[in-house]
């Protein structure tokens, strides 16, 4: 075990906290005292036990306006006025918004093993679903000679991913503005196609009401 | 499969729309334990895995508006996913603040008039609605009535809130000096 001392430490420390709780920057109901005092606890031994007991003193002295000011806060708790005095102070939303802030917290319960979701998704999925049919390239032959049907040089996949890719940034947006500038309609057909294919994988989704594309 | 899970799996269920978890009474009878100290032993328990879960994240916490034992996030991680189900809707969060300070006036219900008079808007229709919509109030149209659901237990921090309002009031007082 070491002979560290760090009572002036913690004496700056205390001083710090007594400062910053007098000018309303920091709470004492808002600050853990079990640090100091665990380590004025660890550090503590015969050799530096006279230099301690300030620092021991000052962090009581704390201690004690940590109750006192708890003290004040359940005596607010014995009626609902607490509630009422703040509505009479007429609080805009937005500050009756922010006073709820940091009082949510979000209950955790397992939705995907529960017996209801179970009992959900066994009325939602056990029904017989048409074959999907897979897209795929037609690979092509080399057959010699000309030929008249031409294939892309681009796979289908390949070609949805680039307009995908070069519409990411403009998301989300209104179905129309997809299309914004473009003339050729064979080109709005083929977006449009690469559209429903993107909706049909998830990667895109579409809001009917609002006729949103989003990601 | 031993009692911790099954304990973990009871108190991660989610029962309806508001409520999460189980009562004290359907843990004792799912882990089968019985005899002169069976609530002991489910405390014991109880404060075992709660500490197992501690570094998770995951606290376990009892709900006395419905009386359910139930897992919840931890503040720290409940604010860096941003759970406020309100942010943005001010409106919405106003309504159900007033409608939760009536309510605690009256036992966990109220009259609509009241909240409306509090609130001080003619209509708060549309925010009722969709404050039970969310599952937090339930309407009673014959009677004019407002319940609170049990889903505030299990969402609102009531010791935050009222650190928050005291804070509030403390620091409108020193104005006023």
């Amino acid at each position: 075990m070491g002979y560290e001392d760090i009572s002036q430490e913690l004496t700056r420390y205390i001083d710090t906290i007594k400062e910053d709780v007098v000018t309303g920057k920091i709470s004492l109901l808002e600050l853990e005292l079990n640090p100091i005092f665990k380590q004025l606890k660890e550090s503590l031994n015969i050799y530096n036990i006279f230099n301690y007991s300030q620092t021991y003193e000052k962090a009581c002295i704390l201690l004690s306006q940590k109750f006192e000011e708890l003290k004040n806060l359940l005596n607010h708790l014995d009626n609902d006025e607490i509630f009422m005095q703040f509505l009479k102070s007429k609080p805009s939303d937005v500050e009756i918004e922010q006073i709820l802030g940091n009082c949510w917290r979000k209950a955790f319960h397992l939705e995907s093993i529960s017996p209801e979701f179970m009992f959900w998704s066994n009325q939602r999925f056990s029904k017989d679903h048409p074959f999907i049919e897979k897209i795929e390239h037609v690979e092509k032959e080399q057959i010699g000679g000309s030929f008249l049907l031409e294939i892309p040089r681009q796979k289908f996949t390949e070609k949805m991913m680039d307009f995908y890719n070069s519409i990411k940034n403009k998301l989300p947006c209104k179905f129309d503005e997809l299309f914004d500038g473009i003339q050729d309609q064979v080109k709005v057909y083929e977006f449009f196609v690469y559209i429903l294919h993107l909706l049909q994988v998830g990667l895109l989704k579409y809001q009917k009401t609002t006729t949103i594309i989003y990601e | 499969m031993n009692e911790i899970s099954i304990l973990m799996q009871l108190l991660g269920r989610r029962v309806s729309l508001y409520e999460f978890g189980a009562t004290e009474d359907e843990l004792l009878r799912y882990l089968n334990i019985k005899g002169k100290n069976k609530e002991g032993y489910l405390k014991k328990l109880i404060i075992d895995l709660s500490s197992y879960i501690k570094p998770l994240g995951y606290h376990i916490k009892f709900n006395p508006l419905n009386s359910y034992w139930y897992l919840s996030i931890n503040s720290e991680i409940s604010d860096m996913f941003k759970t406020n189900p309100f942010e943005g809707h001010p409106s919405l969060a106003a309504t159900l603040f007033c409608t939760l300070t009536c309510c605690l006036k009256n036992r966990g219900y109220t009259q609509i008039q009241e909240i409306i008079k509090l609130r001080k808007k003619k209509n708060l229709s549309e925010d009722l609605k969709e404050l039970s919509k969310k599952g937090y109030i339930l309407i009673d149209y014959e009677n004019n009535e407002i319940r609170l659901t049990p889903l505030i237990g299990y969402q609102l921090d009531l010791n935050q809130l009222i650190l928050n309002l005291s804070l509030k009031k403390s620091e409108m007082d020193s104005k006023i000096i």
